[in-house]
């Protein structure tokens, strides 16, 4: 169980116990890092394909079958190499959560020898409000976690999961579509293309959607452990309110992922057309569909870094120094 | 802010850190890191939609049966789109370094706010191959972009020409451009990934260190 009444607690699947080795190796990203290797040999694999289509391109046309067969397998391998590559950031970023939370469990023993006492260190009236980074609240108890955080705590691994079995659905439909393609079946040939292609791109959009749900995590522990830190020291306890971006980056991972949804459903509707040319049509404005939506989601993933690294994080060391000196 | 010149490197536990008696300020990647972000998010932001409306204008082309026109758009559709990809993989790597630099930075003056000496990580490997990794990601995006507006142009003028050689061999480009666009994007996730265990291992040392902290003499204390 990774959190219980919206808060993550210890010995969970996000945050080791209390007591664990804070100079443990950091195994989730080694594996990670490993999982992203392996997405580039396969991009490698699917770049020497590409390689190899060209020259047939280039001595017999690009309308035989074996131009077709190569079209298929090598845009359903790269696919599944770029999942490689995100699953091991997922990795890495899950990795990441979990260190966060030692990292809480150090400031707490840390800060407990360095913070000086002062009388009515606890009252939130004696604690200014103002922060150059981000609007705060002044509380004498931590706030309870944002809805989406709680969300975000309980729905990554499901959605990764979904993204890597589609993903994995996808390549199987594009190998079919491969031998399809190499027999001269045109009719098949095109009826697996557009299950491979609206699959495989909502397989990605789910594991984009478990990153930004990961990253959501991170955002929400920062959030949960300044809160217990503070809390720790007998502080009054100052928490940022969710900033602009990290609204933006919520409302862009959902128009990307609604645009995902809709291109695997109209794939799945074109998937039944049996017109080579209305098909052509509908593939012509799919492509760009399935593509914009991935680089939505892409782009609410870099307002959740941007959230993270321009405002969280310069909150939580001014407020660690503002201990320091203040001792509240 | 004035960042402090290191005084030493020295090991502190499996670390290899930089010694300062000030905040380090940030390194080169990060202030571009910081810089850059933006610029790049905006330019991926623009050009998702762009590129959304160039392919339903494709499609009309695609159902007029105006190949010229289609196959010209079709190249053009692509770019536009990899012009986003570009901008928004590099504002991720960016956004990255950025997270690296606030660690860096607040590591630096919490550190000084306690009085004691200044460790902060030397960049590591994983750091660099972030930078070499997206510089060879974006190379390779670049590369393609460029070929996708040529072949748009030499190819809607083979079609409309009747010139089948030609269109042959934009058509082979065409293939190759497509599998090194494809590899240029699982590069920079490569990059995203070096980027993200950097971070795990910063996080690893601001552990060690906070916790250790109130135990080193201040730099004050006579």
């Amino acid at each position: 169980m990774a959190v219980q009444g919206g808060t993550v607690r210890p010995g969970s699947v996000l945050r080791p116990p209390m007591a664990a080795d804070f100079l443990a190796k950091a195994t989730h990203a080694r594996i990670g890092i490993v999982l992203a290797a392996i997405g580039i040999m396969v991009a490698m694999v699917s770049f020497i394909g590409s390689t190899v289509n060209a020259a047939n391109i280039a001595d017999d046309g690009a309308g035989g079958t074996t131009v077709a067969a190569y079209n298929a397998w090598t845009f359903g391998i790269s696919t599944a190499g770029l999942a490689f590559a995100k699953l091991g950031i997922a990795l890495i970023l899950w990795g990441i959560v979990r260190r966060l939370w030692i990292r809480v469990e150090s400031t707490k023993v840390g800060l407990a020898k360095l913070v000086p006492y002062v009388d009515g260190k606890g009252d939130p009236a004696g604690l200014s409000g103002t922060n150059p980074y981000l609007s705060v609240t002044v509380t004498r108890t931590a706030p309870d976690a944002y809805p989406i955080h709680k969300m975000a705590f309980k729905l990554w691994s499901p959605m990764l999961v979904m993204g890597a079995m589609l993903v994995t659905a996808g390549v199987v439909f594009s190998l079919i579509e491969a031998a399809a393609g190499a027999d001269g079946n045109t009719a098949d040939f095109l009826t697996y293309s557009a299950l491979a292609q609206g699959t495989e791109f909502f397989g990605e959009a789910l594991l984009l959607a478990g990153i930004s749900l990961l990253l959501g995590s991170i955002l929400g522990s920062l959030r949960q452990g300044g809160g217990e830190v503070q809390e720790s020291l007998g502080l009054a306890v100052k928490t940022p309110i969710m900033p602009g971006t990290a609204k933006l980056f919520v409302a862009l991972m959902a128009i990307g992922l609604m645009g995902a949804m809709l291109q695997f459903v109209l794939y799945l509707f074109v998937a039944g057309e049996d017109n080579p040319a209305t098909i052509s049509a509908w593939f012509a404005w799919l492509g760009p569909l399935r593509e914009a939506s991935l680089g939505l989601m892409l782009s609410g993933i870099v307002l959740a870094l941007a959230t993270i690294g321009t405002k969280v994080l310069p909150f939580q060391f001014l407020r660690i120094q503002e201990m320091i000196r203040n001792g509240k | 802010m004035a960042s402090a010149p290191a005084i030493k490197t020295e090991k502190y536990g499996e670390f290899l850190v930089a010694v300062t008696n000030g905040n380090p300020g940030l390194n080169l990647p990060q202030r571009m890191g910081k810089a850059l972000w933006f610029p790049m998010f905006l330019m991926a932001i623009i050009a998702f939609p762009v590129a959304l409306i160039l392919g339903i204008v494709r499609a009309s082309a695609v159902s007029d049966g105006d190949a010229s026109t289609a196959f010209a758009l079709a190249h053009v559709t692509t770019g536009v789109m990899f012009i986003g990809f570009m901008g928004v993989f590099s504002a991720i790597v960016f956004a990255i370094a950025r997270i690296l630099g606030a660690f860096r930075e607040g590591g630096g003056t919490v550190q000084t706010a306690a009085g004691r000496r200044v460790l902060t990580l030397v960049m590591p490997n994983t750091a660099k191959a972030m930078v070499v990794l997206m510089m060879m990601g974006m190379m390779m995006l670049l590369a393609g972009i460029v070929a996708e507006f040529a072949l748009a142009a030499v190819g809607s003028g083979a079609i409309t020409d009747g010139d089948n050689a030609l269109l042959q061999t934009t058509q082979s480009w065409s293939a190759w451009i497509t599998g090194l666009r494809r590899f240029g994007n699982t590069t920079y996730l490569l990059s995203i990934a070096f980027g993200l265990y950097t971070i795990v291992n910063v996080i690893r040392l601001q552990s060690k260190r906070i916790r250790e902290l109130g135990d080193e003499p201040a730099l004050n204390a006579g």
